[in-house]
């Protein structure tokens, strides 16, 4: 039932052995131990297991892993480069836009996605970049202020 | 924001979380994170009706397919009760759809949910009761044989003499409110991992609020010694009060640990999760109120009708808590409250952000604006008339040490610039205020009301921290860590906080009741100074003065008035290490509020030595063709005693008034015939982002005497304020009251046609 796929993850490429119809998440968690993608509502609602493929942020959980053989796929886990922090995650960091920090890592890739086609968005393309990312602790307003930081250099 | 003199110089800064990096890196470890060797996965076989007899269970099916490891029925639950009234599975009666039947554990997800499919349940349909006043009928069924009226907890207290009260009084308003039942919408999933290692000792990853708890109620009803049950606690996703305690799903993934000798990962499904969430449920409520002309409130009474759902569990401390509350924000002499609680063979409901108290306080607030409006008196001087002030004590014996309360209610006016626009708005835009308290602390609710913190020096002066406290995203990792730096003399990032750890940690009644930093962190300050003290004794013999003359701050300890003689904090930790006496600096320290708990029957009795006080004015605008209702801005204020960190007090300012928007205008869980119509988050709406209003916080200090530098709680004060600021701006928008939540664009268009109707009268 187990078929060989290649996923290149993070600019690695990893042979699996999977059944055809494991999701993206499932299989960077549970196979290749990228916990940083979180799980929630599984259904494409909450947008908390956002990754980026080929430049897009997409749902991992209503990804098939085998939909993106061989696609570059960047999870949080790569954005972070040789120990330092990516610019969205130190803006998040210091304008408070952390709270229980579940929603965090998907609505930083979403961030990501919007920041890396539009460097300069407003405050409105920001909110409706981020409308997929569910989260119920902040409120947003210091979500959007960080992204806002850092499109503008802050 | 105010500026802060540079008394302290690390509590009262805005300084970034502790654990935020790693939650922006998804380094973080969630319980759901937890994968452990030879883990097995779990799935609970639901009931399909909402009230039926079990016949007969066949598993022998599900048995037999390959990878299935246990089936778990209630005849292997050790006869254990998650609550007084709920068995881990069902016995022999389901009393709603969602109620737990069977579950099975297996090598992987998809063979647990296939043997569900495997398993043969006969049921016999009974007639079911979703409605409480139909349940509280003679002749309706009775969810539970134990009772014979569906009336598991009732309520009927008054303070002073409300007769009394009402003869005094020159205006009476009667009004029914209703709120509708809530989902929590927690980020991470309900979810658990259970592993009864073979020296029988239980571990369980979990989010929830009090390790301590569970901890006590597992090895109670596993009839373990209490060291052998380790509670984790990771990151929280969320918890809005309704994480509070163990659940049928800890039981059932121990027990399947038990059986197979092997960890059990239980995690619930998004629909599930409107199944098993405990939101809040449906509240009617009759409130009479009785004013002098000018304002002054003579006496309040409160009836309530609140749906428990099929199972009671520990909703009996939302009664008690809305009876003290009808006398806790504005001074009251006369106030009366009768209450109860229903079973339905809808889901078992619990709270959901506000603890039941923003219900009453909508409710509250709405019939008071009424008033004012009614007799001609402004809302901001009506709340301002009746405030309960510094150094009031309230007819059930509550005493406020410190309050900000008229200060909040004239900084929201004043920011807010109502004077400019109550009245003077243009059609279909409004403005109304809200105003809100609540405790720093569960004294009563719990036998103890104690949280302890240790810390331990190493010798490079850098701190472990270890509290039982956990952070659901409330940020007390690093209230707690400020704390201890301050009290150290140290910087926030030489300190490393540990938490939620039974086995490590301390004792902590947990993150309840709004007692975290009040609580938890008067005990972490006496751990800091217990270690203080130790490190003064040695420092002033160096430094030639004595105890008392020294200064901590910035990691140096210096003599008073003589700046120049100092030491560094890490030399002396050194020093104290590499004496003869070779001292290893630990602190330890404790609080629990020194006050007796109120009387259980009569309530009388203070329930905390700190209460925290809001006010919020909320400005809407009304679409007469849709009927949305959108907040365009909240002016908030909150009296936090003395804001720790500045930056996450106003986190949780924004964060609640979201939420109690949400609950106000969007959020509702629609039933029929005790099944959830909309359990997913595209069907159950809740704000986004595109509707974020103006928001602005004011922080307010009163700085209290018990708090830990003068600090009360911020956890769930604000959003009591919420939803009655936003029905009252919607009422001055419309010209009409709309006396049920949410607000949704139907009920404002039916508002809005009752009243064409009514002018049309002749």
């Amino acid at each position: 039932m187990k078929k060989i796929i290649n996923l290149k993850v993070n600019g690695d490429i990893y042979e699996l052995a999977i059944e055809p119809w494991r999701t993206l998440l499932e299989v960077l968690r549970e196979n290749l131990g990228f916990t940083g993608t979180k799980k929630s509502c599984g259904l494409g609602t909450c947008g908390a297991c956002t990754v980026i493929i080929n430049g897009s942020p997409v749902l991992a959980c209503l990804t098939l892993a085998f939909e993106v053989e061989g696609i570059d796929i960047l999870t949080i886990e790569g954005i972070s480069q040789k120990g330092s922090l990516h610019p969205i995650q130190e803006s998040f960091i210091k304008h408070g836009a952390i709270q229980c920090g579940h929603c965090t890592p998907g609505m930083i890739m979403s961030a990501k996605g919007l920041l890396d086609k539009n460097p300069h968005p407003n405050k409105d393309e920001i909110k409706k970049a981020l409308a997929g990312n569910f989260c119920r602790c902040t409120g947003y307003k210091k979500i959007v202020e960080a992204v806002e930081a850092v499109s503008e250099g802050k | 924001m105010t500026i802060k003199p540079d008394k302290y110089s690390v509590v009262g800064k805005r300084l970034p979380r502790v654990d935020a990096a790693i939650k922006s890196t998804g380094e973080a470890k969630f319980s759901e994170d937890i994968i452990l060797p030879g883990m097995l996965f779990a799935k609970v076989l639901r009931s399909p009706h909402a009230h039926a007899k079990i016949l007969n269970i066949d598993t022998s099916r599900a048995e037999k397919l390959p990878g299935v490891k246990a089936i778990l029925l209630n005849k292997d639950t050790e006869e254990i009760y998650a609550a007084p009234d709920e068995t881990v599975l069902a016995t022999d009666k389901v009393r709603f759809v969602g109620d737990e039947v069977a579950a099975v554990a297996a090598v992987d997800e998809d063979t647990a949910i296939e043997a569900l499919g495997l398993i043969k349940v006969d049921y016999e349909p009974l007639p079911a009761v979703f409605d409480m006043e139909e349940a509280l009928k003679k002749e309706s069924p009775k969810v539970h044989e134990f009772y014979d009226d569906n009336i598991p907890d009732n309520i009927n207290v008054s303070f002073g003499n409300v007769e009394e009260g009402f003869a005094r009084s020159e205006y009476i308003r009667e009004d029914r409110f209703v709120i509708n039942p809530t989902h929590s919408c927690f980020s991470e999933h309900h979810m658990c991992v259970a592993y009864f290692d073979s020296s029988g000792k239980l571990t369980v990853w979990t989010p929830i609020q009090s390790s301590h708890f569970i901890q006590k109620n597992m090895a109670y009803n596993f009839k373990l010694p209490e060291n052998k049950v380790r509670i984790k606690i990771q990151n929280v996703g969320g918890a809005f009060c309704g994480r509070g305690s163990d659940r049928t799903y800890h039981y059932i993934a121990a027990l399947l640990s038990k059986k197979t000798g092997r960890p059990v990962k239980l995690r619930f499904t998004s629909d599930e999760e409107f199944l098993v969430y405990r939101g809040g449920g449906k509240y009617i409520m009759d409130f009479k109120t009785g004013v002098k002309k000018d304002g002054s409130i003579q006496a309040v009474y409160g009836n309530f009708t609140i749906d428990s759902g099929a199972y009671l569990a520990t909703q009996f401390i939302v009664l008690r808590f809305l009876a003290l509350n009808l006398q806790m924000l504005y001074k009251v002499n006369n106030a009366k409250c009768e209450g109860k609680l229903v079973y339905t063979n809808n889901p078992p409901y619990f709270f959901h952000h506000g603890a039941g108290m923003v219900a009453m306080r909508f409710a509250f607030g709405s019939q008071l604006d009424q008033i004012a409006q009614d007799l001609g008196i402004d809302p901001v001087e009506m709340n301002l008339k009746n405030a309960v002030t510094k150094g009031y004590t309230t007819p059930s014996k509550i005493h406020y040490a410190s309050c900000g309360l008229s200060d909040c209610i004239k900084k929201t006016a004043k920011q807010s610039n109502w004077k400019k626009k109550y009245g003077k708005l243009p059609k279909l835009r409004g403005i109304g205020i809200g105003c809100g308290m609540i405790r720093s602390g569960g004294k009563g609710m719990f036998l103890y009301d104690t949280s302890a913190a240790f810390l331990k020096i190493q010798e490079d002066g850098t701190v472990h921290l270890f509290t039982g406290l956990p952070d659901m995203g409330q940020g007390s990792y690093t209230a707690m860590a400020q704390i201890a730096a301050e009290t150290l003399g140290i910087r926030l990032e030489d300190i490393i906080v540990i938490a939620g750890d039974t086995e490590v940690t301390p004792l902590d009644i947990g993150a309840i009741s709004q007692r975290g930093t009040f609580t938890t962190g008067n005990a972490v300050k006496a751990a800091a100074l217990d270690a203080r003290g130790q490190i003064a004794k040695l420092a002033a013999g160096k430094l030639e003065t004595k105890p008392s003359n020294l200064i901590f701050r910035d990691g140096k300890i210096s003599v008073k008035n003589n700046p120049e003689k100092a030491m560094n904090f890490s030399d002396a930790i050194s020093e104290a290490l590499n004496s003869t006496e070779g001292r290893y600096v630990m602190g330890r320290g404790f609080y629990n509020p020194p006050i007796t708990a109120a009387d259980p029957k009569t309530l009388e009795g203070n329930s905390s030595l700190a209460y925290s006080f809001g006010a919020q004015i909320a400005e809407v605008e009304v679409d007469p063709e849709t009927g949305f209702v959108k907040l365009l801005k909240m002016t908030a204020a909150h009296d936090v005693g003395f804001a720790i960190n500045p930056m996450a007090v106003e986190g949780q300012m924004e964060g609640q008034i979201f939420s109690g928007m949400g609950q106000t205008l969007y959020e509702e869980c629609l039933m029929e015939n005790g099944q959830v119509l909309n359990p997913s988050l595209l069907d159950y709406r809740t704000p986004r982002p595109l509707e974020i209003p103006e928001i602005e916080s004011i922080i307010v200090e009163s700085n209290d005497p018990y708090g830990p530098y003068g600090a009360k709680e911020v956890g769930q004060g604000p959003i009591q304020c919420t939803s009655q600021a936003i029905a009252n701006a919607v009422s001055n928008a419309i010209g009409v009251r709309i006396k049920e939540v949410p607000i949704t664009p139907e009920r404002v268009l039916a508002a809005l046609r009752s009243k064409d109707r009514d002018s049309c009268k002749p």
